[in-house]
């Protein structure tokens, strides 16, 4: 009985799974740079609906298996990105200080040709991030590229745990305290929003344990906690189910949170942007902090005006494990480049270079097992590049997602949209590009009109 | 425990002595880069060629130099020389934290003011600056932007302590070509607004250039008159008479496609000194930009593409495309603290079509061409100004060092910020414990 | 060849040789052509929009819970209550064949709740057939700085209303079940708005028009579990399945984008033998977009082929374009049965009034339409509409003279409105003088100001009004361009280079 059950189960899940598509792929004879297991010079990786079964040599591609011959070509794992804010209809609910319970998760637009974009440079999977306005911002939503769905489903990557945007600093300060009169205009009145919002979940909790506690007792009365999904969600922080990503320039904000995380008994926190980082290394290391950064951006505002593109190298030969994110349409286009300024600024080694765009976002996400290295039984995102990826001469060629090739240098047409615009007056261009600091504050320009 | 605060010890005397040996301030006398890959750019690469540094000029390049008696010897085994780097058109100097309106400098009120010059303004002492020079870019445009004429852009060389040190040669007036494209996507203008704006500001441009005419007219009927009278106080139309009558470099920002196409149009018959910058759509354009033979500096390169449906590397191939099409093209890197990005802007061009030998020529002999400064800069030649880095391998490359910066003569203090940070923070001390 | 009999607003018989009383009125209808009256699945009948009024922020105290007329969450609003039977919307959708709307109130994520009417009756009691339809649901945000302003944070809310709600409920049956000793409740009437949600008593009607909003609603219900309707659905093509799975009910847009035709090219003539690759591009551009313009116009046989019942919705079409659109499905799938079963049947039976309407039968409400050639004919024109045994007739209409060259005339008092990012604004323009040196005021509901026209101008029927605005310190020139319709004008607002908005006005005088 219990056993026919289990099946009807699996198939149930089966089923589910069916939906999102996976292929079936042997990429030949590459230069497989695994990350995790060194280099295996003119080696196949065999893709199998959707996931690596085998990295070796002379494997032979299942009957029907499409095949990829990567000779002189460079066989990575699909870059992540651990910050960024493409395929969103909206990214900031700049409206409140606190907004726990709001979730990117609602606003996934697969029609954004943005994905397209950040394919044709390798990366695979992408951290949908709400925006920096709020202390407390919404959750975050960790998508794979699976570019020409329609469906925002099949884009979110099923299983991966949840996120939560924080904020430190100048944008909530702006937009709160200079920008509405309210709570908070000062790092010290950012402290005070999370230690608030803490204790006050810590309550809704203990209401709720007391309730349930009771609720079945003969002639119980009582009235149960009003439900509250932002602090439900905050809850859900305190219990460790939410892993806090924090926007974050400078050291003093950064030691703040990591104070706050251990005094609530928060352990999985990884900062974003975190320019100062380099300067409390050793405190995020002994937290077991990580630390998403960029590559080079600095001065385009006062807290990161003390800022060193030294900062990656630092962290990294302190323990921390850090990611290069792009938090931008254009960067993401290009974020193995990005992972080859720690060369520049550090010498970093190839291997560690590389982890800073693969294994390590996936660590600060929380899907290692998963992604983020050429393992069998890994999901199947790959990128294959002419060139070592990290050589200013490196072209990305293919890039794959669960098995099925998603970019295609050679094949594919110019114009990727899959919804053009009925109402287009072609001839017409979009003669400025997008701004591109700081998207993390898109939908808040109206708060800074000039 | 004696044992490990001697060690410190002595780790602080060698920090406080390093910090010494390497002194801030530039330094200048006579140098012999020895035992070097040249990269001349214009001549090919010299193998094991030295070149010598003297008086702000090199006075020698080749393999068959004699080091001159008293030079300082700078043993470039294994590396390369390259001229400087030219940006070809930032904020840098202008701008200093972006987001802080105190800061920015780049932008004056007024739609036609031609005269506001750019030099002015530039802070010899920005941080930035340092930031930029060490990664081998020692020239940069400094453009101001904002109106129709938003003023006089002027090239500098990233040291020196005054603007008259720093400029390098060359001033241009800029233009903003009336935009006929949506501005971006908060542009909520109707199709036939966005047109009839155009259309006015075009109005307005041809406007301008009529009253320049007729400047332009009464100030050659005096001069050939030979007599005394002076025009009235009209700055504006006395910075642009020089651009009238081709005398001076007018710098056409322009970009959509359509728009390039009507700067052609608008310069033709003119005989106007132009150069065309922006150009983000040249590659539509590529074949009437050759054949009306008006140069271009491009970039950003490491852009997004300007129409949602155009390929995802157009940006990146636009300088090789326009480049083929038999444009002349320089690169420039726009932005204000990332100048130094700019190899990778042409690595990238290189990388999409544009090919190594022409993407260095772009941020090197041809800027220096653009800017009619081909007798001083972008090149390694005997007489030149001695603009020039040395390199441990491929200037496009991103792990390539920057090992030493030579800018007019002078030697260079290889650091920033950032090197400063990096060299206090690697590892800090005290660590977590006190 | 067959006669109608209605008797006190019900179909009494239907066919060829039916007992006519002596004291019926007999109308005409020789070689004519009847319908049943049409059903329109979701719109804005008889609830013109309300003029918006200047937010005065300085009272807000939190942004973060600003007070419910500005969210937006109002579900206990009744549209029943608000109807206008005046209301010039009545008389122009049943002009052209309506007789029967889901009508629903404008607002952001929670106008109301929708009614269903009759497109006749001097009062709303009149008009109201179903008092209460469905919880009508927008995914629109509150105005900027408010909470929810954006998608994520209406989902949010929505998720926290419905499950509070779920709660309270559950509290109140306890509570009337046994209330001593316990709280008593709070009255909510937000949340008792709900409650006919939970029980499944009325669905969610959702405005989904593009092909994420649809699936965002989609999200909800299966996270919620309530029963849902699609209005407005522009974009469902690729998603039917979707929504076949999630038994939604479905009213498609009847708005539909536009082909403009491009102007020829001159020199393309000279030159199309050797094609340029702008012009290649041009043309793989202009295919692309022919391309999507033809899913939006064969969504509703899609939609047909998949099996899936649906009718239409008008929130967004003018009523003078839904003919021509209607011709436009027909060119791109649907038949003319399909049509009329999308306008008859299949919204009464997604409605829930097949026994009451939808076709011409005995016992069925006397709603009809009548036209002088089959409705889908070029040619035709509607002579009479019945609603609920009411006859409306129609004559027809001689083409307008055109180029009379007559300016019109603009003098009196206007109230305008204006769709802006800041939200819509609203005012009067007063136009006084003579032709040729007119001259004039306009207010502006949002700063309370009032201003001088600097121009006022006319040119056929075309009006012309600019005049300054202070926008943070900048004096800006704002043009409105308009073309007048006897009492009403249409037409755009620029805004020097921040954009162009519609603009609509009507004479205050002559209403």
């Amino acid at each position: 009985m219990k056993k026919n059950i289990l099946s009807a189960l699996l198939l149930l899940i089966s089923v589910g799974l069916q939906a999102q598509e996976k292929g079936t792929l042997l990429i030949r004879n590459g230069t497989v740079l695994t990350i995790t297991n060194g280099i295996k010079e003119n080696s196949d990786v065999l893709i199998k609906d959707g996931k690596i079964q085998k990295i070796g040599t002379g494997l032979k591609a299942p009957s029907g298996a499409d095949v990829i011959d990567a000779k002189g070509m460079y066989v990575m794992p699909g870059i992540i990105d651990a910050h960024s804010h493409i395929a969103l209809s909206a990214i900031n609910e700049a409206t409140s200080p606190v907004t726990a319970e709001v979730s990117t998760g609602d606003a996934v637009n697969p029609l954004d040709i943005a994905i397209y974009r950040a394919l044709a440079g390798g990366v695979t999977l992408s951290h949908a991030m709400h925006g920096s306005a709020n202390a407390i911002g919404g959750q975050c939503e960790t998508i794979k590229h699976r570019y020409g769905t329609v469906d925002p489903e099949e884009l979110k990557m099923k299983g991966a745990p949840r996120t939560i945007k924080f904020a430190l600093g100048e944008n909530p300060t702006r937009v709160h305290g200079s920008g509405n009169g309210i709570l908070p205009r000062t790092r010290m009145g950012v402290e005070e929003v999370f230690r608030n919002s803490f204790s006050e979940a810590n309550e809704y909790m203990a209401g709720w344990n007391e309730y349930n506690a009771k609720k079945n007792q003969k002639g119980f009365k009582g009235v149960a906690p009003k439900y509250d999904l932002r602090l439900e969600t905050l809850a859900d922080i305190l219990k460790g189910n939410i892993i806090i990503h924090c926007h974050s320039y400078r050291a003093d904000e950064i030691y703040m949170l990591m104070q706050v995380c251990k005094d609530y008994g928060i352990k999985r926190l990884v900062f974003q942007h975190v320019n100062e980082g380099f300067k409390v290394a050793p405190e995020l290391a002994e937290f077991g902090a990580m630390a998403s950064v960029f590559s080079d951006w600095w001065a385009y505002k006062f807290e990161v005006y003390y800022s060193t593109a030294y900062n990656a190298t630092i962290l990294t030969e302190n323990n921390v494990v850090t990611s290069i994110n792009s938090d931008s349409r254009e960067l993401i286009r290009h974020l193995y480049h990005e992972a080859a300024k720690t060369q520049k600024y550090g010498s970093l080694p190839n291997d560690k270079a590389l982890s800073l765009i693969t294994i390590n976002p996936a660590k600060q996400l929380g899907i290692d097992d998963r992604v983020g290295s050429l393992e069998e039984g890994k999901e199947g995102d790959v990128a294959i590049f002419k060139n070592h990826p990290l050589s200013i001469y490196a072209v990305p060629m293919y890039t794959i997602v669960d098995g099925i090739v998603e970019f295609d240098r050679e094949n594919d047409p110019a114009d990727m949209r899959i919804y053009p615009n009925p109402e287009e007056q072609i001839d017409v261009t979009i003669a400025v590009s997008d701004s591109e600091y700081d998207r993390c504050m898109q939908d808040t320009e109206f708060l800074f009109n000039h | 425990m004696k044992l490990i605060k001697n060690i410190l010890c002595a780790g602080a005397v060698f920090m406080a002595f390093a910090g010494y040996a390497q002194s801030s301030k530039g330094k200048s006398g006579t140098f012999a880069l020895t035992n070097a890959t040249i990269e001349t750019v214009t001549n090919g690469a010299i193998q094991n060629g030295t070149v010598v540094i003297s008086e702000g000029k090199i006075t020698a390049a080749g393999t068959a130099v004699t080091v001159p008696s008293g030079a300082e010897i700078i043993d470039c085994t294994g590396h390369v020389i390259y001229p400087g780097m030219i940006e070809g058109g930032s904020r840098l100097g202008l701008t200093e934290v972006n987001s802080d309106a105190r800061t920015r400098d780049f932008s004056e009120i007024g739609e036609v003011i031609p005269q506001i010059q750019a030099l002015t303004a530039v802070n010899p002492n920005s941080v930035l600056i340092p930031v930029t020079r060490v990664s081998g870019v020692t020239t940069s445009l400094a453009l101001p932007s904002g109106g129709m004429f938003p003023g006089t852009a002027a090239l500098i060389n990233l040291h020196g302590y005054t603007p008259n040190q720093m400029y390098a040669g060359f001033k241009g007036i800029v233009l903003n070509y009336p935009q006929s494209g949506r501005r971006g996507r908060f542009d909520r203008r109707t199709d036939e607004e966005i047109n009839e704006a155009a259309e006015k500001a075009l109005k307005n441009l041809n406007e301008t250039w009529g009253k320049l005419a007729e400047y332009h007219k009464l100030d050659s009927t005096i001069t050939a008159s030979g007599s005394n009278e002076k025009l009235d106080y009209y700055p504006e139309m006395e910075a642009l008479l020089p651009v009238y009558r081709g005398e001076m470099t007018l710098l056409i920002e322009v970009n959509a496609s359509n728009d390039i196409r009507s700067a052609i149009d608008w310069v033709k018959d003119k005989n106007l000194k132009v150069i065309f910058t922006g150009v983000s759509e040249g590659w539509r354009v590529a074949k009437e930009l050759a054949e009306a033979n008006i140069p271009v500096v491009t970039g950003p390169v490491l852009s997004v593409p300007t129409r949602e449906y155009d390929r995802y590397d157009r940006p990146y191939a636009n300088p090789g495309l326009m480049q083929k099409a038999g444009v002349k093209v320089a690169i420039r890197n726009n932005g204000a603290e990332n100048v130094r990005n700019l190899p990778y802007d042409a690595g990238f061009a290189a990388t999409y079509g544009m090919g190594r030998e022409e993407a260095l020529k772009a941020i090197t002999i041809n800027s220096a061409e653009i800017f009619g400064l081909e007798k001083e800069l972008g090149s390694i030649e005997v007489g030149k100004i001695a603009n020039l880095f040395i390199a441990d391998g491929d200037v496009f490359e991103t792990k390539t060092q920057v090992k030493h910066v030579f800018i007019a003569g002078w030697q260079i203090p290889m650091e920033s910020r950032h090197t400063k940070l990096y060299d206090e923070f690697l590892e800090r001390s005290p660590g977590v414990k006190k | 060849m067959g006669a109608v009999l209605i008797e006190e607003g019900v179909i009494k018989s239907v066919g060829k040789s039916i007992n006519i009383p002596a004291n019926a009125k007999i109308i005409e209808a020789d070689s004519m052509y009847i319908y049943a009256g049409f059903i329109d699945g979701l719109s804005h009948i008889g609830l013109p929009k309300p003029k918006e009024k200047a937010i005065d922020r300085s009272q807000i105290k939190d942004p973060a819970n600003p007070p419910n007329d500005l969210s937006g969450i109002q579900p206990e609003r009744l549209a029943s209550a608000m109807l206008g039977p005046k209301d010039k919307s009545v008389s122009d959708m049943r002009k052209i064949g309506f007789t029967t709307a889901q009508a629903v109130p404008h607002g952001l994520m929670l106008p109301g709740q929708g009614t269903l009417i009759l497109l006749s009756g001097e009062t709303p009691d009149q008009m109201v057939y179903r008092k209460e339809t469905s919880m009508y649901a927008q995914l629109e945000g509150a105005p900027r700085r408010l909470y929810p302003n954006t998608v994520i944070g209406v989902m949010a809310k929505y998720r926290e209303l419905y499950r509070q709600a779920v709660q309270s409920k559950d509290y109140l049956k306890k509570y009337n079940a046994n209330p001593a000793g316990m709280v008593r409740p709070e009255q909510n009437f937000i949340e008792e708005a709900f409650y006919p949600v939970i029980e499944k008593k009325t669905p969610v009607t959702f405005r989904a028009e593009s092909v994420l909003d649809i699936q965002r609603a989609l999200t909800l219900k299966s996270d919620l579990g309530f029963d849902l309707m699609l209005g407005e659905v522009k974009q469902g093509w690729d998603v039917i399945d979707k929504i076949k799975a999630s038994n939604a009910k479905v009213f498609l847009s009847l708005d539909l984008p536009e082909i403009k035709e491009e102007k020829q090219d001159s020199e393309k003539d000279e030159v199309s033998a050797s094609k340029t690759e702008s012009d290649l591009e041009k043309e793989r551009l202009e295919k692309r977009k022919k391309e999507i313009i033809d899913l939006h116009y064969q969504q509703a046989s899609t939609f047909k082929d998949k099996g899936l019942k649906f009718g239409f919705s008008t929130l967004e079409v003018k009523p003078k374009d839904i003919k021509k659109n209607l011709s436009k499905l027909l060119e791109y799938g649907m038949t003319e049965s399909d049509l009329i079963a999308a306008l008859t049947t299949h919204p009464a039976e997604l409605l829930g009034l097949s026994t009451v309407m939808g076709t011409i039968d005995p016992g069925k409400m006397a709603n009809l339409v009548v036209t002088d050639k089959p409705y889908f004919d070029e040619k035709s024109n509607i002579r009479y509409v019945i609603v609920d045994g009411n006859v409306q007739s129609y004559e027809v209409k001689k083409p307008k003279k055109k180029g009379t060259g007559k300016d019109a005339m603009p003098k009196g008092k206007w109230s305008y409105s204006a769709d802006t990012p800041n939200g819509t604004v609203t005012g009067e323009i007063i136009i006084t003088g003579e032709p040729d040196d007119y001259s004039g005021t306009i207010s502006n509901s949002q700063t309370g100001q009032t201003t001088d026209l600097t121009e006022v101008s006319v040119g056929g029927g075309s009006l012309s009004l600019s005049f300054p605005f202070d926008i943070g310190g900048n004096n800006i020139q704002i043009q409105i361009t308009a073309e007048i319709d006897g009492n009403t004008f249409e037409g755009n607002m620029s805004v020097g280079q921040l954009g162009s908005f519609e603009v609509e006005g009507q004479s205050e005088l002559k209403k």
